[in-house]
């Protein structure tokens, strides 16, 4: 008995332990090598024992060393033929992880909610107040109150949906304004998103029907600054903040002055474009310096409280940003339409 | 409108400025340039030519044989198809080997074998306008013969610009001209009107005017124009007329539309000599139009009037409609030489209204019906006799007739300082600076130190108030230099709104897979009656002026809506639809009263395939669905209460009830609602009124300390009738009747051939605690015949021995 012959021994066992295919193999095996008898290296440790006291330490050194290399290949191959075995029984409950269940699909949210949602979110953030107002106006709220005098164009039957003499859809959600300022006193800082009602025949930016949300900030000593940061603090939110705004004069009755206000090209970043027209601008929204009559009709005395008021279109907003190119897509409701969002 | 830049060019310099910087700067200060065009002059080499002979080709009904003299030694011989030439007229011809703006090439031709060179040109064939028909004939006395066409027809730059309501102003090219000139701060040049010497018989001679209302009528200016010469207008103003998108029609309703364009002042022109056939000076009454009075308008439409509507009333004939259109009675034609000039201010709001009842509207009308100033009226007349004179030779009388019953003394001016310009900007702005700015767009401004008192130009009837003023000095100074700051100032303290209850309902909807819909709160009266389960039994509200049967009244639901997308969509080939929508319905009696504006959540899930058991499991999972939405009440979940509902399967629908109101239904579409959307299949459907209780919030909930003692879980089988709806006997077990009942659920419920097809069975898995003590199972048989009782009470349930 050498120490070269206990490694050799060990050395068997291991290429026995590896070519063991299943755990009653290596059950086999490990009786043979370190079986309480008939085990080689059992047998060999007993005659270890019996080796003259010089050899033994060597040797002793030697029968560990074997000992614990086959112990741990044992251990090793054991845990492996277990996983092994599992995973064949596993494979029987096998499951498509990549089939997601359709059922509980998440519905989509309509792309005009998506910018509501993003518009008074942002001026929910600038210490905005959310206001709702109906429907169904009188013409006082919707015009008269507004500085929209009776013979006015937009009061024509050409453009509002009338339901009586005096109730129509309201064509904006301004009506929203006048109600706010009736109802508390300055300050004010508040939006009011809704439904609103032209009477225009459908057709790729026009619909009978679309949403709007008008604001209105009063207090002392709002400017016209005042409008223009609001305006572009709202447009870098909504469009990124590499944006600009810039201000064009128009005219609404219900402000003075009034402006209407442009983004720099969200697509383009105002080098002209297809979205914008090639102008490197897109108008957004309409907006103004609450008209004095306009504040007197609401209780407000434009000599001491002043004010701006903003309107503009989810549905253009909504075209605009997720490319949407004829708007009465928004409410045919296709649902291969509405999964794109 | 459009605008010809050679025409502005005539009022300020602007000639130079690059096409991008006018229009940004025309932006800057609040006109939109739409569309610029690039109008071409007469192409090269055509060449004006006098008509020498003319004679018809024999065997041709209208071609013509000419000769035309083009500044060479001989005549040249050309055929000619138009038949508006005369012996004498000068016309562009285009000589062989011109190329024509349309690519053709002209040549040496024979037609029907007579010698053709070149040829006469129409302006669409020059490109100069859109005239196919007769060839462009020029005023006689132009040019020689052999003058390039270009010589007199330059090329021109047209802007389509926007012109927002307010300002009637820029609707001529005299007002842009003052927007231009202030926006690229060059001077002005007004449009000479000098007066022209007045000769002949006064115009008091030949025409009286009055004017009965003068509401409708604030100012009439008229004047006499004779010896008018039957020949086109230059070839200039054609060009400019053309350019502009006006058709030139002879030289007295070119001059008229002439001025119009340039000033902003609509002119008439009738005929004298038709309109006054005796002696006697002629009396022209401003009117109101009686009741049935006919009039034939120029574009030979008759119209019956109306009172309201003003009339021009010529000798007793009604020979206009006040500022829309000339009646054909006294109509300029061909052969009129004298005129009486009408520069009238008709109001805007009867010329507008006259323009709605007859569903008119004239380059006149939508000049005046925005408000026109008075004090153009005069300044039209005497452009018209100024250019009339100089171009036409004509002879203008004297004594312009000018009835101005209108008149007011000036108001006060309006009074602003920099100082309050400034703070209403955000931005420094000095009086002298702002004063600057006013005084470039012709208003009148008295400086005294930091105040300002400013007085519009006349035709700026916009500017009232000290905010117009702004207006005009916030656009000059450009809003670019206005610094851009949140308003930051204190706002009182209050509450901040919960991020809306409805958006939670919303995620609710979305999480169980519904895609939002928006559809359409306009439809049709049948769709709207079709389902309308939480509607109160009015009939839909109906819109006086629909666009169209499809959008005629208001909504009812959400469903019908829903359902429409949802069989579009099953037309479409989807195969899932699953569809809510939260929006308002419009619920009232009549359109009397504003009616109630319900806020309300509609759910639509389609089962393609029809199968009933299918149909049963979406609509237990669309019941336990609206269920949850209820539960962010303040009164709890809502109460479902089985049994009909109008619209929706008999054995298959519900309402749901809270707080003692009908909150919401949820069902099954019944078959022939289905049949009617003609959709296949099978389709759950459910709404929900949100606002009034579930929006409002409540107390927050309390929270129950949760018990250690072991519990007594207990299986109770019973047997009820098949019809035996679940809800009561959770009601039941909720009452509070079974003392130390934790939880109770149903475990299983089947059938089989000893229950028979009248009963069915339940087992309820009920667990009971103590929180104090563990409860023996001697108590347990106490307990069971309790919840025994109450279950027999609500739904008829028998114990099931041994199941
Ligand atoms: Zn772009």
């Amino acid at each position: 008995m050498t120490p070269e012959a206990l490694a050799a021994l060990a050395e068997d066992a291991l290429a026995a332990i590896a070519g063991a295919a299943d755990p009653d193999q290596l059950e086999v095996v490990r009786r043979r090598v370190l079986g309480r008898r008939e085990g080689a290296l059992t047998r060999a440790g007993a005659v270890v024992a019996t080796r003259p006291p010089p050899e033994r330490p060597a040797l002793g050194r030697a029968f560990n060393e074997a000992k614990g290399r086959v112990e741990v290949a044992l251990a090793r191959r054991s845990g492996q033929l277990q996983a092994d075995a599992l995973a064949r029984s596993a494979d029987g409950e096998w499951v498509d992880m990549t089939v997601l269940d359709t059922e509980a699909e998440r519905g989509r949210l309509h792309p005009v909610t998506r910018v509501l949602r993003e518009i008074e979110h942002i001026f929910r953030g600038l210490g905005y107040s959310v206001a709702e107002g109906p429907e169904v106006e009188t013409d006082r709220f919707n015009f008269e109150l507004l500085n929209i005098p009776e013979d006015h164009p937009a009061r024509d039957g050409q453009d509002t949906f009338y339901l009586s003499d005096t109730l129509l859809l309201r064509t904006h959600t301004s009506p929203v304004q006048m109600r706010t300022m009736l109802g508390q006193p300055p300050p004010i800082r508040v939006i009011a998103p809704g439904r609103t009602y032209r009477r225009d025949n459908p057709d790729p930016t026009h619909f009978p029907m679309f949403h709007q949300v008008e604001g209105l900030v009063v207090d002392e000593g709002i400017t016209v600054g005042d409008l223009k940061g609001t305006l572009l603090t709202f447009a870098r939110s909504m469009f990124g903040a590499r944006r600009e705004i810039r201000l064009r004069p128009n005219f609404f009755p219900y402000t003075e002055p009034s402006m209407e206000v442009d983004v720099s090209c969200f697509v383009c970043d105002g080098a002209g474009c297809r979205t914008c027209h090639q102008r490197g601008w897109i108008e957004i929204l309409g907006s103004g310096m609450v008209h004095p009559q306009v504040l007197r009709h609401g209780g407000v005395d434009p000599d001491r409280h002043q004010g701006f008021a903003f309107g503009m279109g989810p549905e253009r907003i909504a075209m605009l940003k997720y490319g949407i190119e004829d708007g009465r897509e928004l409410t045919v409701n296709d649902v291969r339409f509405l999964h794109q969002f | 409108m459009r605008f010809s830049c050679n025409w502005l060019q005539d009022f300020v310099d602007c000639a130079d400025v690059p096409t991008a910087r006018l229009a940004e700067r025309l932006s800057a200060t609040g006109t939109e340039v739409e569309r610029v065009l690039e109008w071409p002059g007469g192409p090269p080499g055509v060449v004006l030519a006098r008509v020498v002979e003319l004679e018809r080709m024999p065997r041709s009904d209208h071609l013509w044989l000419t000769r035309v003299d083009a500044g060479g030694p001989e005549p040249v011989a050309v055929v000619c198809g138009a038949q508006n030439l005369g012996r004498g007229a000068l016309v562009p011809w285009a000589p062989p080997g011109t190329v024509l703006p349309g690519g053709t090439r002209l040549g040496l031709r024979r037609i029907r074998g007579h010698p053709s060179s070149g040829m006469l040109c129409s302006p669409a064939e020059l490109g100069l306008g859109a005239e196919r028909e007769g060839i462009l004939l020029l005023d006689g006395d132009a040019a020689e013969p052999g003058t390039p066409l270009a010589d007199v027809v330059g090329a021109d730059r047209v802007l389509e610009l926007e012109i927002t309501a307010n300002r009637p102003d820029c609707l001529s090219h005299l007002g842009v001209a003052r927007e231009l000139a202030a926006a690229l701060e060059r001077p002005l040049r007004r449009p000479d009107c000098t007066p022209p010497p007045r000769s002949g018989e006064a115009a008091r001679e030949l025409v009286r005017v009055a004017i009965a209302n003068p509401d409708g009528c604030p100012r009439y200016c008229a004047e006499v124009v004779s010896g008018l010469p039957d020949r086109p207008a230059p070839l200039w103003m054609q060009q400019r007329l053309r350019a502009v998108g006006m058709r030139p029609l002879g030289l007295i309703v070119d001059l008229s539309n002439y001025v119009c364009l340039e000033l902003g002042q609509p002119l008439h022109a009738f005929d004298l000599e038709r309109v006054r056939p005796g002696g006697d000076p002629v009396l022209v009454t401003v009117r109101p139009a009686r009741a049935g009075e006919a009039l034939l308008g120029l574009d030979g439409v008759e119209r019956v009037l109306d009172p309201p509507t003003v009339v021009i009333d010529i000798g007793g004939v009604p020979s206009a409609i006040a500022g829309l259109i000339g009646g054909m009675a006294g109509a300029v034609v061909a052969s009129t030489s004298s005129i009486l000039l009408e520069a009238a201010c008709f109001s805007g709001s009867a010329v507008r209204g006259a323009s709605r009842r007859l569903g008119l509207r004239t380059e006149a009308s939508v000049r005046f019906e925005k408000g026109l100033s008075p004090e153009l009226a005069p300044v039209g007349a005497a452009r018209f006799v100024h250019l009339a004179h100089h171009l036409g030779g004509a002879r203008v009388h004297p004594g312009p007739i000018d009835l101005h019953p209108g008149a007011r003394p000036p108001g006060p001016p309006i009074r602003v300082t920099g100082e309050a310009l400034g703070r209403a900007l955000g931005m420094a702005v000095a009086a002298p600076e702002a004063a600057r700015a006013l005084r470039r767009l012709e208003f009148a401004v008295q400086e005294v130190g930091d105040r300002l008192a400013v007085r519009p130009p006349p035709d700026r009837l916009d500017v009232t108030i000290a905010a117009d003023v702004l207006e005009e000095v916030g656009r000059s100074l450009g809003y670019d230099r206005v610094p851009a700051t949140l308003p930051g100032r204190r706002c009182p303290a209050g509450t901040v709104a919960s991020p809306a209850a409805r958006e939670a309902v919303r995620e609710l909807a979305l999480g169980a897979g519904f895609d939002e819909a928006i559809t359409v709160s306009l439809t049709a009266p049948l769709v709207a009656d079709r389902l309308r389960p939480l509607a109160p039994p009015w009939p839909p509200i109906e819109v006086r002026n629909p666009l169209g049967p499809q959008g005629s009244v208001l909504r009812l639901s959400c469903l019908p809506g829903l359902l429409q997308a949802a069989a579009a969509n099953q037309a479409r080939g989807a195969e899932r639809v699953r569809l809510f929508e939260i929006g308002r319905a419009f619920w009232g009696p009549s359109a009397a009263e504003p009616p109630e504006e319900p806020l309300l959540i509609g759910l639509v899930d389609h089962v393609p395939g029809g199968d009933a058991d299918e149909a049963a499991r979406r609509l237990r999972r669309l019941v336990a669905l609206v269920v949850g939405v209820g539960g962010r009440c303040a009164d709890g979940p809502p109460e479902v209460r089985q049994g009909r509902v109008p619209g929706l399967h008999a054995a298959r629908a519900a309402e749901l009830w809270a707080g003692g109101r009908r909150v919401g239904a949820v069902g099954e579409l019944a078959d022939g609602a289905r049949e009617a959307l003609e959709l296949r299949g099978r389709t759950v459907v459910a709404e929900l009124r949100l606002d009034g209780w579930l929006l409002a919030g409540g107390p927050a909930p309390q929270a129950r300390p949760i018990a250690s003692t072991p519990a007594l879980v207990e299986d109770l089988a019973v047997i009820v009738p098949a019809r035996a709806a679940l809800g009561p006997a959770l009601a039941a077990f909720a009452g509070g009747r079974v003392p130390h009942l934790e939880s109770w659920r149903l475990v299983d419920e089947y059938t089989d051939a000893r229950l028979g097809p009248a009963h069915k069975g339940w087992t309820f898995r009920l667990v009971y605690r103590d929180p104090a003590r563990t409860l023996t199972g001697a108590e347990g048989i106490g307990l069971r015949a309790a919840a025994m009782e109450v279950l027999a009470e609500a739904v008829g349930a028998r114990r099931r021995e041994n199941a």
